[in-house]
């Protein structure tokens, strides 16, 4: 098991340092975001401006989403071009083609999110919790990685076509932040959106992990939330599994 | 001696299409099956059923004595499988693709160096082995999936149109490979093609099939005999013809006639000749060739299925 999750890990590790497309995207792609997004919309929110550092979080997230997204688009391309079955005839456990892939994908981005608090903390934002605040951050960090990797999985295990595949994954991607409190606060938003915030994963992982940046109103106790991010990982890897058990039949 | 390969009456349907129905398959250990059959017939389906892809909706399989569905990690210890689309990683080294391929199977390092260098100059790949796959040739591609599907040593092959797409040279190289895993390893092969002449060349064991069925097995000889030593053809417009008396006798192994073809598998063309095309003089037809030849597969084939092969080579 572990032999083999390694092996497919490395193999998509090595060809990620490979290709310098991919490579440079993902650089360029989060120095875009922070400078983008958390500076100039920080311009225009009243308040004392430490925009960058309130939605740093969500800017994480949102990395953490693209790696997704990429995740998947990789495994349905291997999927479509039938370089899957290497795996599938090899005498290894499903699950751990399965955690090869999730575990490519989440440190891809890593990687990434390690550009994104460099540039973040060029750009002013700055660490305010504590130690522990910052480790419960990173544990949210991963949870939240790894559920959406599963699920960018399980989608690209069903899907015919990329475009498919793209229409199915968009879903997941800016909507899910914005029906959260991500990237601005819920205060102000109406009732109906708030409940629909209390059923969303991006909800879940800021309330954990922003104390650790950014003053926090919490809506829910971060001990609840990280129950509920757990019991999500749990959920998105059981459907990824089951479906692709399921593409054999 | 137990079969190799032992698959019983499987079927798969996709929603509506009838991919494969009541086909059953028997290898015996250390020989060549071919599965041959036009695009569509159902070959791949099949392999991928026995390669433990794809769960047969009826039927059973065994390989080295190991049920493919419940026993399936056993199976998949002692098969190598290559795909009829080339799944190499362009971005990997050829050495790449086969460590990788030797790490999946849990060989240790020293072994998989070995093992590399061993199958690089079987295949005759060379210094190429450490350039990326993606600058390879069609033949090169090739001997590198071979190369990759013998890292773990397999007992059973299997080979999805190992020779689909390649020049003559690369088709005959290939062809030396196959018979040499078979004489010198012993190895268990099924592969699936359309290429008559392949099966001929390889298979001890001949299956054709179309549309999902299996219509005729046997060894090639066997299948090539049972249409009788010659085949007398007859191109022409035959809309007077009725089936005669003699096709009952001895002599007569097989017939077959549209209106523009008469097939007449027979012990002796140069004896029979006069009397067959007599015959059909006289029904008021128009005969314009006229030929004796000994059959091929292709013959069995169309006499099987009714048709040509498509994309005969």
């Amino acid at each position: 098991m572990y032999t083999a999750t390694h092996t497919i890990w490395l193999r998509h590790m090595r060809k990620f340092f490979r290709n310098r497309e991919e490579l440079g995207g993902l650089i360029i792609q989060p120095i875009l975001w922070v400078a983008l997004f958390g500076i100039g919309m920080g311009r225009m929110l009243p308040g004392d401006g430490d925009y960058v550092s309130f939605m740093l979080p969500g800017i994480l997230a949102l990395t953490a989403l693209g790696s997704a997204t990429g995740g998947g688009m990789m495994f349905l391309d291997e999927r479509l071009r039938g370089i899957l079955r290497e795996y599938q005839v090899a005498p290894i456990p499903r699950m751990s083609i399965l955690l090869g892939h999730i575990l490519a994908t989440v440190s891809k981005s890593f990687f990434q999110i390690f550009i994104v608090l460099s540039v973040a903390f060029v750009a002013g934002a700055r660490i305010s919790g504590d130690i522990g605040n910052l480790a419960m951050s990173v544990v949210a960090l991963i949870l939240f990685a790894v559920g959406f990797a599963s699920i960018a999985l399980a989608v690209a295990m069903r899907s015919k076509s990329i475009m498919g595949y793209h229409g199915m994954i968009f879903l997941f991607n800016l909507p899910m932040l914005f029906a959260s409190n991500a990237l601005y606060p819920l205060e102000n938003v109406p009732t109906w959106m708030r409940w629909l915030a209390m059923f969303n994963p991006a909800t879940w992982y800021i309330e954990v992990a922003r104390p650790a940046f950014a003053v926090h109103t919490p809506i829910m106790s971060s001990l609840i939330a990280l129950t509920l991010l757990c019991a999500f990982v749990a959920w998105s890897i059981q459907i990824a599994l089951s479906r692709f058990r399921a593409m054999t039949s | 001696m137990q079969p190799m390969i032992q698959a019983r009456t499987l079927a798969k349907r996709f929603g509506e299409v009838v991919a494969v129905r009541n086909i059953s398959v028997s290898v015996m250990p250390g020989s060549v099956y071919a599965l041959l059959g036009p695009n569509g017939a159902g070959k791949s389906t099949t392999i991928n059923m026995l390669t433990t892809l794809l769960k047969p909706d009826q039927g059973s399989i065994t390989i080295n004595g190991h049920d493919v569905e419940r026993e399936s990690d056993l199976v998949r210890r002692v098969i190598g499988v290559t795909f009829q689309d080339l799944v190499l990683d362009r971005d990997l080294t050829g050495r790449e693709a086969l460590d990788f391929a030797g790490r999946l199977y849990n060989i240790e390092a020293s072994k998989r160096r070995a093992r590399i260098t061993d199958l690089v100059e079987m295949v005759g790949l060379g210094d190429a082995i450490d350039r990326m796959t993606g600058t390879y040739s069609g033949g090169m591609r090739r001997r590198l999936e071979l190369a990759r599907c013998l890292m773990m040593e397999p007992k059973v092959l299997f080979l999805d149109e190992p020779t689909q797409g390649l020049d003559p040279q690369h088709r005959a190289l290939i062809w030396d490979y196959i018979r040499m895993l078979k004489t010198q390893q012993g190895m268990t092969v099924l592969l699936t093609t359309h290429g008559m002449d392949e099966a001929e060349a390889l298979a001890d064991v001949v299956g054709i099939i179309d549309h999902g069925k299996m219509m005729h097995e046997g060894t090639p000889s066997a299948l090539i005999g049972q249409l009788g030593s010659d085949l007398i053809r007859l191109s022409g417009t035959f809309t007077h013809l009725h089936t005669p008396e003699w096709t009952s006798e001895q002599w007569v192994t097989s017939w077959q006639a549209s209106e523009t073809e008469i097939r007449i598998g027979v012990d002796i063309g140069a004896r029979r000749i006069t009397q067959v095309i007599e015959f059909v003089n006289q029904s008021g037809n128009t005969i314009e060739e006229v030929s004796i030849t000994r059959p091929s597969l292709g013959d069995v084939f169309l006499q099987a299925t009714g048709r040509a092969l498509r994309d005969e080579r």
